[in-house]
C-alpha cells in the first residue's frame, strides 16, 4: 500500500529545489547504546501497564484509568524516540531506513484520525454514563415506586441498546426515548452525512472513514526486519500501532466492527513482550465478546452487565416487592462516578497524544528536509 | 401558568388528600362512562386501596375540599388523555397547555404530600403514592416528547445568504495547466466575486420566539419534578441535529487528516475558502444565537445552560478545528498562500467571539484550540509566505524565453501579488519581526504614505527583488543581446503595469515606480542601441569604410537581419509596442531618409534595394511575434 503523499502538482513547489546538506558522521556505537535504552524504556514502560497478579487493586486492563497509564507510556516513548531521532538524524535519511520513514509518517497521520475517532468516542460514553445516571436516580428513589421504575427502565433501554448500537452506519441511536418516530426521516437524511456513527454522543470523523481500515492499514508494512535489531523507528511505529489498536478496541469508534485480534507484533524481542502480553489477553477478551461495536472499555462492561441485571429487576419490579437492588445501584452509581473522573481526562490526554503525534511529525519532516535524500 | 414550586404540606393535610382521593375516585366512577382503560385501572386500584382507609366520611373540612377532589380528578383524566393523544399541546392552544400543566402540578403537589409524611406506616397510602408516580413519569414522558417536538416543528434556519457575512474580494485559484517551464503558458485565473453582504451581526432566532415560553414551563415543569436530565438529554439532542442540519445546508464536509493531506489543490482549495466562511458564521451568528437559546431556556437551572450548550456544540467545533488541523499539516505549498491567508484572517478574527463562547472551565478546551489553531495557521502562512519567495528565488530555467516576452514567472508572481494588499493588516502583523532588504531607501515625508514602508510593501518590494533578480538570470540566456533587452523590457514594463493597475501602488510608493519606469525605459535605449547602433552607423556621412552604394548595400542587409528575427520577438503590450515601433523608426527612418536624399543619386536607384517607405513599413513588423521568418518579398507592402 503507497504511503499518502502529498499531492505534488503545484507549480512554485515543481520548480523550486531543496537545499543540501551534507551527512554527518555517526558514531556506531553510540547508535548501538541508544538503540538498546530505548529498546529498555519501552520494555519497562509496558510492564508497568500489565496488572500484577499480587494486586487485585491495581487498575485493570482496558479501564479508564489503565488507558489513562497507556497514554502516559506512550507519550514517554515517544520523548524518548524524539531524542534518539535528533541524535541521529544523518541516518534517518540513509537506506535502509529511509524506506521506514514514509510509512512511518503515514502511520501518524492515520493515529491522528483514531485520536479524533476516540475522541468522538469518550463522547458516546459519555452520553451513556448520563443515561446510567438517571436510571440510578430513579432507582435510588425511597421508597421505589412503578413511576422511577418506568423511568428507570426507559434509560436502561436506551443504555443497552447504545452498547448494541450499529457503527457501521450513521443511523441515530441513544438517548432517552421521547416520541423521536417522526424525526427518523430527518435523522436518516443526515445519516448517509455520516452523523452519529458512534453511538449517539461523538460525531464522525469523514464520511465512510473506518477505524478498523485505518488499523489495519497501519498494521499492514509493520514488518519485522530482518537482521539483528530493530530500529528505533520500527520499534514506535510498533508501540504507536498498538496503542492505537488498544484505544479502538476500548473506546466506541466509528466502525470498528472487523478490528483485527492479532497484531503483527515481535513476541520474541524483549522491548516487545510485554506488549504482546496485554495485547494477547486484550485479543482474548475481544475473541469472547465478540467484539460488538460497543467498546470493551471494562468499566462500560461492567456497565452493561449491571444494567442487564438492573433491567431485569426493573421488569420483574411489584411495588413493595421484598427484592432490592441496592448494591447494584450503588455499583453502578460507582461506574458513573468513575466515568465521571476519568472520561474527560482521558479525553484530553488524548488530544495531547494528537498535538504530540503532529510535532513528531513535523520534526521528522524537518529532519528529512536537511539532509541528502 | 401553574407554579411549581416545591411545597411542603403541614401533616394534618393527610386526612385531606386521602379523603380527597377517595371522593374523586367516588366521583369519577359515577361520572363518566367513557374511561379508557387505563383510567379505568388506574381508578379502581385507587379505589380498592383508598376503601381500606378507614378514614373514610369523617371530618369533611371546609368548601375548599370539594375544590381538590375536582382537581385531583381532572389531573389524573387530563394527564392520561394526552398520553394517548401524540399532536402537540401547544398547538392544542393556550388553554390546553395551562391545563395540562395545571394538572401536572396537582399531581406533584399530591406527590410532595406523601413525600413529607412517614409513609412506612400504611401500605395503602405508599400505593397511592405509587399510582401518583406513575401519573408523573407519564406526564413527564410526554413533556419530553413535547419538547422534541416543539424544538423541531418551530425551528428557524436563517438562510445562508441571509447570514452571510461578507468574504473580501475576488478568490482567484490559478489553474496551472502547464506541462513544462519553458512551453508557452496560460495561466487562467477564474475569479469568483463573492457580493456577499454582511446581513448585520444581531442574533438570529433560531427557534420561533413565541413558543419560548412553553418550552420554559417544560422546563420549569421537568425540572421540579426532578426530570431536569431528561430534558437536558432531549434538548440536546434535539438541537444538535439541528445544528448538523445547518451544517448540511452550508456543505460543510468533514475530512479526515488522510484526506487533507491527499486532496488535490483545486479541491482543498474550494474546502478551504468554504471553512474560512462557515467558520465565521458558526461562530458569530449561530453559536452565539444558540447560546442565547440555551440562557433563556435553562437560565435559571444553575450550570446547565452553559453545560448543554457545550455538548450541543461541542462537536461542530471539534470538526471544525480538526479540519483546520489537518490543513495545518501539509507543507506549505507556495501557492497556498493566499488561501492561507484568509483562513488565519477567519481564525484569528473569530477568537474573540469563541472567547465570548466559552468563557468557562467546560469551555476552556474547545476555546484553546481555537487559539492554538491560530498561532498554527499564523507559523504556515508565514512560512508559506517565505516558501513562496524562495520557491521564486529557485525557478531556473535552461533555455531561453522564447520571443522575449512576458515570462509565465513574472505574469504568476504579479498577478498573486495583486491578491495580497487586501491582507496587508494581518501580514504586517505576521512579518513584523522579520527582517527584510528594502529595494527602496526609508524615508518619512508628507507625499509617502506610512503604508509604504509597512512590513507588508517591504516584503512584497523584497519579492519583486527575487523575481527581478531571477529575470535577470534569465535573460542571460539569449545570446541575441538586443533580445535581453527586449524580455527585460517586456518584463519590468509589465511589472510596472500590474503595481500602478491595482492596490499595490500604494505599497510600493511612487519611488519605487519612477525606478522601475527608468529601468524599462533604460532596457529601451539599451535596445536601440544594441540593434541599431552599428547598422546606423553604415549610414551616417562620416562614414568611409566603403563606398555608398556598398553602405547602402549592406544597411540593407543589416536591416534584413534584423527583420528577420525581430519580427519573431514578442513586444506584447500594444502602447509599448507602439512606443517602440515610434522611437525605432524615428530613429532609422530619419537616418535612411537623410541617407537617400543626400546619395540616391550617386546611389543609383536600381542599387537602392529598400525605399524609404519600405523601411517604415516593415519596421511596423518588428515585435509582432510572428510564428516564422517573413519573406522578405512578400512582406513588402504598397
Amino acid at each position: 500500500m503507497a504511503p499518502a503523499t502529498e499531492h505534488q502538482s503545484s507549480f512554485l513547489s515543481r520548480i523550486s529545489r531543496r537545499n543540501q546538506v551534507v551527512s554527518m558522521d555517526v558514531n556506531h556505537e553510540q547508535e548501538l547504546e541508544e538503540l538498546e535504552d530505548f529498546q529498555k524504556h519501552v520494555a519497562e514502560g509496558f510492564n508497568e501497564l500489565l496488572p500484577p497478579s499480587d494486586s487485585p487493586e491495581s487498575d485493570p486492563i482496558l479501564s479508564i484509568q489503565w488507558l489513562r497509564k497507556l497514554l502516559d507510556v506512550f507519550m514517554s516513548c515517544e520523548s524518548e524516540f524524539h531524542s534518539v531521532l535528533t541524535a541521529n538524524q544523518a541516518q534517518i535519511s540513509k537506506p535502509p531506513l529511509d524506506k521506514l520513514v514514509p510509512e512511518m509518517l503515514d502511520r501518524i497521520v492515520k493515529a491522528l484520525d483514531i485520536c479524533t475517532a476516540v475522541v468522538n468516542g469518550v463522547d458516546s460514553v459519555r452520553q451513556i454514563q448520563r443515561l446510567a445516571e438517571i436510571a440510578v436516580t430513579a432507582l435510588k428513589q425511597t421508597p421505589l415506586s412503578d413511576g422511577s421504575v418506568r423511568r428507570a427502565k426507559r434509560a436502561l433501554t436506551s443504555l443497552l441498546a447504545a452498547f448494541n448500537a450499529d457503527k457501521s452506519s450513521g443511523g441515530s441511536s441513544g438517548g432517552s426515548s421521547g416520541g423521536s418516530g417522526r424525526r427518523t426521516t430527518t435523522t436518516e437524511q443526515w445519516s448517509s452525512f455520516g452523523r452519529r456513527s458512534g453511538g449517539g454522543g461523538g460525531g464522525c470523523v469523514s464520511k465512510n472513514w473506518s477505524a478498523a481500515k485505518q488499523i489495519q492499514a497501519m498494521t499492514a508494512n509493520l514488518v519485522v526486519p530482518r537482521g539483528s535489531e530493530a530500529s528505533p523507528i520500527y520499534i514506535m511505529s510498533s508501540v504507536m500501532v498498538m496503542v492505537m489498536w488498544t484505544l479502538v478496541v476500548a473506546v466506541p469508534c466509528q466502525t470498528s466492527n472487523g478490528l483485527t485480534v492479532h497484531l503483527p507484533l515481535p513476541k520474541h524481542q524483549v522491548w516487545a513482550s510485554a506488549a504482546v502480553s496485554i495485547t494477547e489477553k486484550i485479543g482474548e477478551e475481544m475473541k469472547r465478546k465478540e467484539m460488538r461495536s460497543g467498546g470493551l472499555m471494562e468499566e462500560m462492561q461492567r456497565m452493561e452487565r449491571i444494567g442487564l441485571k438492573l433491567m431485569e429487576f426493573s421488569e420483574g419490579f411489584r411495588f413493595n416487592g421484598e427484592v432490592e437492588v441496592v448494591a447494584e445501584v450503588a455499583e453502578m452509581e460507582e461506574i458513573c462516578r468513575k466515568m465521571e473522573d476519568g472520561l474527560e481526562v482521558l479525553q484530553r490526554r488524548v488530544r495531547e497524544v494528537f498535538h504530540r503525534l503532529v510535532k513528531s511529525r513535523s520534526e521528522i519532516l524537518e529532519v528529512i528536509g536537511h539532509c541528502n535524500v | 401558568m401553574a407554579e411549581f414550586e416545591s411545597m411542603i404540606p403541614v401533616p394534618g393535610v393527610k386526612n385531606h388528600v386521602f379523603e380527597a382521593c377517595h371522593h374523586v375516585v367516588k366521583a369519577l366512577r359515577a361520572s363518566d362512562n367513557n374511561l379508557d382503560a387505563n383510567l379505568r385501572k388506574l381508578l379502581s386500584d385507587l379505589e380498592s386501596h383508598l376503601s381500606t382507609f378507614g378514614i373514610v366520611d369523617t371530618k369533611v373540612e371546609d368548601t375548599g375540599f370539594s375544590e381538590i377532589q375536582e382537581r385531583f380528578k381532572e389531573a389524573l383524566k387530563r394527564i392520561l388523555s394526552w398520553e394517548t393523544n401524540q399532536s402537540m399541546i401547544l398547538e392544542a392552544g393556550l388553554s390546553e397547555a395551562d391545563q395540562f400543566f395545571q394538572a401536572l402540578y396537582e399531581v406533584h403537589t399530591v406527590l410532595m404530600g406523601f413525600k413529607s409524611l412517614p409513609i412506612k406506616t400504611s401500605r395503602k397510602e405508599k400505593d397511592v403514592y405509587n399510582q401518583a408516580t406513575v401519573a408523573l413519569d407519564i406526564a413527564m414522558l410526554r413533556l419530553e416528547k413535547e419538547l422534541c417536538d416543539v424544538l423541531y416543528q418551530y425551528k428557524q434556519h436563517a438562510q445562508p445568504e441571509y447570514l452571510a457575512v461578507s468574504s473580501r474580494g475576488k478568490d482567484i485559484v490559478y489553474d496551472e495547466s502547464f506541462v513544462s517551464l519553458d512551453d508557452e503558458v496560460v495561466i487562467e485565473a477564474s475569479s469568483h466575486k463573492d457580493d456577499e453582504h454582511i446581513a448585520g451581526f444581531q442574533n438570529a432566532d433560531l427557534v420561533d420566539p413565541s413558543v419560548l415560553p412553553h418550552i420554559k414551563a417544560i422546563a420549569n415543569a421537568m425540572f421540579a419534578c426532578e426530570y431536569g436530565r431528561a430534558f437536558c438529554e432531549a434538548f440536546i439532542r434535539v438541537r444538535r441535529e439541528a445544528l448538523d442540519e445547518y451544517m448540511f445546508t452550508l456543505e460543510m464536509e468533514r475530512f479526515s487528516c488522510v484526506d487533507v493531506l491527499k486532496m488535490e489543490w483545486d479541491v482543498l482549495n474550494v474546502a478551504m475558502r468554504k471553512w474560512t466562511r462557515v467558520v465565521k458564521i458558526i461562530t458569530q451568528i449561530y453559536l452565539a444565537s444558540e447560546k442565547q437559546l440555551c440562557e433563556q431556556i435553562l437560565g435559571d437551572f444553575e450550570s446547565k445552560s452553559f453545560a448543554c450548550f457545550i455538548e450541543i456544540s461541542k462537536d461542530t467545533i471539534l470538526s471544525l478545528l480538526s479540519f483546520g488541523e489537518a490543513v495545518a499539516l501539509r507543507s506549505c505549498q507556495p501557492e497556498m498562500l493566499e488561501r492561507f491567508l484568509s483562513m488565519y484572517e477567519g481564525s484569528a478574527e473569530i477568537l474573540l467571539d469563541v472567547d465570548n463562547l466559552f468563557p468557562d472551565e467546560t469551555g476552556s478546551f474547545l476555546r484553546m484550540g481555537f487559539h492554538e489553531l491560530s498561532k498554527k495557521l499564523a507559523d504556515r502562512t508565514t512560512a508559506t509566505f517565505l516558501k513562496f519567495k524562495d520557491a521564486i528565488a529557485s525557478a531556473e530555467s535552461s533555455r531561453p524565453f522564447p520571443g522575449g516576452g512576458i515570462h509565465h514567472l513574472t505574469r504568476y508572481v504579479m498577478n498573486y501579488l495583486k491578491l495580497l494588499p487586501e491582507y496587508t493588516d494581518t501580514l504586517n502583523s505576521l512579518l513584523q519581526n522579520i527582517n527584510v532588504e528594502d529595494s527602496i531607501p526609508e524615508k518619512t515625508g508628507q507625499d509617502i504614505r506610512p503604508s509604504t514602508f509597512s512590513p507588508t510593501a517591504k516584503h512584497l518590494r523584497s519579492i519583486v527583488s527575487v523575481l527581478e533578480s531571477n529575470l535577470e538570470r534569465k535573460a542571460q540566456l539569449y545570446a541575441d543581446e538586443s533580445l535581453k533587452f527586449i524580455f527585460m523590457m517586456n518584463n519590468f514594463h509589465y511589472m510596472v503595469q500590474k503595481v500602478k493597475g491595482s492596490e499595490l501602488k500604494h505599497l510600493f510608493g511612487d519611488e519605487w515606480m519612477r525606478k522601475h519606469i527608468a529601468r524599462y525605459q533604460h532596457n529601451v535605449t539599451d535596445y536601440e542601441r544594441s540593434t541599431w547602433s552599428s547598422t546606423l552607423a553604415l549610414l551616417r556621412d562620416n562614414n568611409s569604410v566603403s563606398t555608398l552604394r556598398e553602405r547602402c548595400r549592406l544597411f540593407c542587409l543589416a536591416f534584413d537581419d534584423v527583420y528577420k528575427s525581430q519580427t519573431r520577438w514578442s513586444v506584447p503590450d500594444p502602447e509599448l509596442r507602439d512606443d517602440l515601433h515610434i522611437s525605432t523608426s524615428v530613429k532609422v527612418v530619419q537616418s535612411y531618409r537623410g541617407f537617400l536624399g543626400r546619395n540616391a543619386a550617386r546611389i543609383g536607384e536600381k542599387h537602392i534595394r529598400y525605399k524609404c517607405e519600405d523601411i517604415e513599413n516593415m519596421l511596423l513588423d518588428l515585435f509582432e511575434c510572428l510564428p516564422s521568418p517573413r519573406s522578405l518579398r512578400s512582406s513588402r507592402r504598397r
